[in-house]
């Protein structure tokens, strides 16, 4: 599904370039659950933004079902992201002025969705996660652990392939993330929604059934994990 | 602290170059703006302000209602002055000037020159107005009959010095001696003459109450009332002019001339009221207008405000940046009142930047506001006492005006909100600031429609079939001066090229040429109830045909009837207010000199033509042949005009030795009567291009303001999927909504005003509906153009870098 070759990334500071990544070899197949791992200032996060296509690398190509995604233009770019791709941060980022339902539809709006299809999807997704009573609510009446479940429910709505996930539990308390991890496991084994997740914890890492180790820049190590038994 | 403050200021401005300019030159501009208005304001309301009695001097206005026809004069009958000064002691002096009698030809060597500024004044007129001598004592020069005062620039032409005293001077063929030589008559005087002679040899037939060709002033000893004094007027009108009413004109009392409808009222104008308050005739130079002061006014203080208002705007759009700081210096100690402190002297030293700016905007645009305002405004005048302390307390007004909302807004940030990054939310649905974008664009849309409007009526009033062709009629000036030669001289231009006819008359429907107005009624007797008050035109035979007007019934004066001497021909209205049937063949009477009636035959009906400014409606007028050779007018037809021109001039150089030659087009007389109305329009154009600027730097500052609160929004939008046109359509949306909503409240302003301004004139264009929507269409354009430019900027941005949490 995912073919990253090459990838190089860097910034010149004072003539001299630095790099953030550096010659990343990545291959991710469809239904795989990956965590990527690291210190601060790694690469992680920039990682993912080029996996998600909201960053470029400096160098090197990307396939995305096997189509080479540095060769299509802007704006099949786009489409091929807005079909595929859910994105999730860990400060949420909801939309303040929009109630849950609306936050929910945004996306929908964007893929041209008619709004009788709109409606019957964003309700079918809130019976789904059990948020029909807070739909009418905003972002600053409900608790972190909350946003961030309607932050995976607005990922979903449009049925993406790929999930990717920047810290989901950061900002949220062990029993919360806990029950986050268990929602993206739920999603990766029941729907074979592809999740790439970057994190700091090992213990969320642990959900996935493959651990990327960046230090500066590169792929420390990979380890494999053997299929978590539910 | 002050230096920190002033050095944090500065930094602050210097840090962002692209935003202080903006701000900087929107207020700049604005302030510009305003100290031109309040050159020009000053300027206006300083009219006759040189005179030590300004305050005690007054004009005798007459208004007159009789047959129909209101006269609102602004002289009086030669006896008036003399006579309130034997009767009241109140007054302690009075003067006359009359200068009906029109231009001198005064002889340099063997030339002459017409001059057309000058009177006949009384021996008092130096007591009244405050003109000092330069040589001799003006006071007492004019005592003696064949004497004149000069101004220096006069002497400077005449004699090369502005030693000219005792030096002769030749008026009409007459000498007189200089006795006083003055300084020139300030510019802001209500009348500029150049030569003021000795009201002695004014040829006038004096005593008649009835007549009134003088300006009279009167200086009321301190003290007095003038309005009080306004009711002695009834008793002079009782006591002087009813017995002469009696012998001239068979009205017996003054309560049987009331009872017919008409009128004969005195009053007082305070002298410096005429410059902008007078709408009387004749005025000794053109006036002002005490409603453009009013209207220039506010348009000053309306655009300093917009500019105030994007101060505000813009300065609070940068808070987000200066979030940052304001809690650090919090955590610090610092207090909220300090804070403030801060903030406003930052503000002041923008304004204080902006306004040296403005003045050398001002300084540089002076020269084109002078021309267009047709004022001779120096900049020097901002130093003057009257404007110097608003130019110093100004930027403190404005500095507070502006910066009290976002120094109190920037203030108030909680420090650890602002440390936490999340400064920002709650301000996002600003009233406040939607009413500032509504009340901006709302005056722009007014002032579009205004000068829209204002611009119509004038293609208007140039395009109107006016009863007769103004196109291609050249005006030879003075033609008297050719005594008898006058109908040779005619002749002579008629046999050249491109001369297709002539006629000689002073009476033309322009500015600048006779009025005479007669009592005309249908019987033999004319009393107060029958006589209808017309323009009396003397013309010849080839009048109506060169001029291009028509005859609707009857026939023109023609040759071949002998006895078209005692023919009329009426105009429309005339005929109308005779209520004539079928008028040609009807008499009507008309007093000739010695106040014996004549009857006359009318031949023909013209076509009504305008002959006053398209302000007033045309009014009754009757035309007969006669001798009047002040002006000849020749319609032609020809490529090369100069050319004509040219042997024009060299057949009047043989025909009148040493007279000054001098012609005009009529379309550019009739132009001349527009000049105020042209000026006005141009000055509103000016700005309402200003204000509209300024408001979409405003707008501009506003965008990128929206654009910076909602820069997380933005981010995340993209993320979901948004697109460039998602975005920009997101962010223009909410103000073209208001520009919409501005629209709204415009449009009732702006028709209501401009309706007011259209009902001046008689004759106006209508407003149609389509001058609103252009409009809203031209605000709504350039706010758009505007916005997008930030919002596509937005839109462009990368959403990583603005998702990223720290």
């Amino acid at each position: 599904m995912i073919q990253l070759q090459h990838i190089s990334k860097w910034y010149n500071v004072g003539g001299k370039p630095t790099f953030i990544l550096k010659d990343i070899n990545i291959k991710i197949t469809e239904g795989e659950f990956v965590s990527i791992m690291g210190p601060s200032g790694s690469g992680k996060t920039t990682l993912l933004n080029i996996i998600g296509m909201l960053d470029l690398p400096s160098e090197g190509s990307y396939q995305f079902f096997d189509q080479a995604v540095y060769d299509l233009r802007e704006k099949h770019r786009t489409e091929l992201y807005k079909k595929n791709i859910g994105f999730i941060f860990q400060a949420y980022h909801l939309i303040d002025e929009l109630t849950v339902y609306e936050n929910i539809e945004t996306p929908l709006l964007y893929q041209d969705v008619k709004s009788s299809e709109r409606k019957a999807m964003v309700s079918d997704m809130l019976d789904k996660f059990n948020i029909v009573g807070k739909k009418d609510l905003f972002p600053s009446q409900l608790s972190g652990g909350q946003q961030q479940l309607v932050g995976i429910v607005r990922a979903l709505i449009a049925k993406p392939k790929l999930l990717l996930a920047d810290e989901p539990t950061g900002n949220l308390n062990s029993k919360q993330g806990e029950e986050i991890m268990d929602l993206f496991q739920k999603i990766n084994e029941e729907e074979g929604v592809t999740i790439v997740q970057v994190t700091h914890s090992e213990k969320n890492a642990d959900y996935g059934h493959r651990i990327i180790n960046l230090l500066d820049g590169r792929v420390e190590s990979i380890s494999e994990k053997p299929l978590k038994q539910v | 602290m002050l230096r920190n403050y002033l050095k944090v200021a500065i930094r602050n401005l210097w840090k962002n170059k692209s935003f202080s300019a903006i701000n900087i030159f929107g207020l700049a501009i604005g302030l510009a703006t305003c100290l031109l208005i309040v050159l020009y304001v000053v300027d206006e309301l300083s009219y006759d302000t040189y005179n030590e009695k300004a305050d005690r001097i007054y004009r005798v206005n007459t208004d007159i209602r009789f047959g129909g026809g209101d006269l609102h004069l602004t002289v009086a009958s030669d006896p008036m002055g003399p006579t309130l000064k034997r009767d009241y002691p109140q007054v302690e002096e009075y003067t006359r000037m009359y200068a009906s009698s029109g231009s001198k030809l005064i002889r340099k060597g063997a030339q002459f020159i017409e001059e057309p500024n000058v009177a006949h004044v009384d021996s008092t007129f130096f007591n009244v107005f405050t003109l000092p001598s330069l040589e001799g004592n003006a006071r007492t020069a004019l005592n003696e009959p064949n004497t004149v005062v000069i101004t220096a620039s006069t002497a400077q032409k005449y004699f090369g010095t502005t030693h000219a005293l005792n030096k002769i001077i030749e008026a009409d063929k007459i000498p007189y001696k200089v006795t006083a030589v003055i300084k020139d008559i300030p510019r802001n005087s209500h009348f500029h003459f150049d030569f003021m002679f000795s009201m002695d040899n004014a040829d006038y037939k004096w005593g008649n109450f009835l007549s009134n060709n003088f300006q009279t002033y009167i200086v009321l000893k301190e003290g007095s009332d003038y309005k009080a004094f306004e009711k002695n007027f009834k008793t002079v009108v009782a006591k002087y002019l009813v017995p002469q009413a009696k012998q001239f004109m068979q009205i017996n009392s003054m309560e049987e001339f009331e009872k017919a409808g008409n009128k004969l009222e005195y009053s007082l104008m305070p002298l410096t009221d005429i410059h902008l308050r007078s709408d009387r005739f004749p005025e000794l130079s053109v006036n002002g207008n005490i409603q453009y002061v009013y209207v220039f006014s506010a348009v000053a203080f309306i655009v300093l405000l917009i500019a105030c208002i994007n101060f505000m705007n813009l300065s609070t759009a940068r808070s987000a940046n200066r979030a940052k700081e304001v809690g650090i210096r919090k955590v610090l100690g610092t207090e909220r009142k300090t804070l403030v402190y801060q903030f406003l002297i930052e503000s002041l030293v923008t304004v204080l930047i902006a306004l040296f700016l403005a003045v050398c905007i001002a300084f540089l645009v002076l020269p084109l506001f002078n021309d267009v305002a047709a004022k001779s405004l120096s900049i020097k005048e901002l130093l003057g006492k009257k404007i110097l302390p608003f130019l110093i307390v100004l930027p403190f007004i404005v500095g507070l005006l502006a910066g009290a909302y976002p120094a109190l807004f920037l203030s108030g940030f909680k420090p650890i909100a602002v440390l936490k990054g999340s400064a920002s939310t709650g301000f996002k649905k600003s009233s406040l600031r939607s009413a500032l974008v509504v009340f901006q664009f709302a005056t722009s849309i007014i002032l579009i429609i205004g000068t829209i409007i204002v611009y119509r009526q004038l293609n208007y009033i140039q395009n109107k079939k006016l009863g007769f062709n103004k196109e291609q009629v050249l005006i030879i000036n003075g033609t008297g001066a050719l005594g008898n030669n006058v109908r040779s001289f005619k002749n002579e231009v008629l046999n050249m090229q491109g001369v297709i006819s002539g006629t000689i008359s002073g009476f033309l429907p322009v500015s600048n040429s006779s009025r005479n107005d007669n009592s005309v009624s249908k019987t033999p007797v004319i009393d107060s109830k029958n006589g209808i008050n017309m323009q009396r035109w003397a013309i010849d035979y080839d009048y109506l045909n060169t001029l291009g007007m028509h005859i609707v019934q009857g026939r023109n004066f023609s040759p071949g009837y002998g006895s078209d001497s005692s023919a009329i021909i009426i105009n429309e209205t005339a005929a109308k207010l005779l209520a004539f049937d079928k008028p040609v063949g009807k008499k009507i009477y008309i007093y000739n000199d010695e106040n014996k009636p004549l009857a006359f035959e009318i031949i023909g009906v013209v076509q009504n033509f305008n002959f006053e400014s398209l302000r007033q409606s045309i009014g009754p007028l009757y035309m007969v042949l006669g001798n009047s050779p002040w002006l000849t007018s020749f319609k032609v037809q020809t490529a090369n005009i100069s050319a004509l021109v040219s042997q024009v001039q060299s057949k009047w150089k043989s025909m009148a030795p040493g007279m000054p030659f001098s012609y005009r087009f009529l379309d550019d007389s009739f132009d001349e009567m527009y000049r105020g109305e042209q000026r006005v329009a141009k000055v509103a154009i000016t700005f309402a291009i200003l204000a509209i600027v300024i408001a979409c730097l405003g707008l501009f500052g506003l965008v990128t303001y929206a654009a910076e609160q909602r820069i997380k929004e933005i981010g995340i939008r993209k993320v979901l999927g948004a697109s460039i046109g998602n975005i920009v359509g997101l962010l223009s949306k909410d103000f073209l909504l208001l520009v919409a909503l501005s629209a709204c409240i415009a449009f009732p302003l702006a028709w209501w005003a401009m309706h007011n301004w259209l009902e001046d004139f008689a004759f106006r264009t209508n407003m149609s509906w389509w001058v609103f929507m252009v409009a809203a269409a031209i605000a709504l354009l350039i706010a758009l153009v505007t916005i997008s430019f930030q919002a596509i900027k937005a839109a462009m941005a990368n959403p990583v870098k603005n998702l990223r949490t720290e």
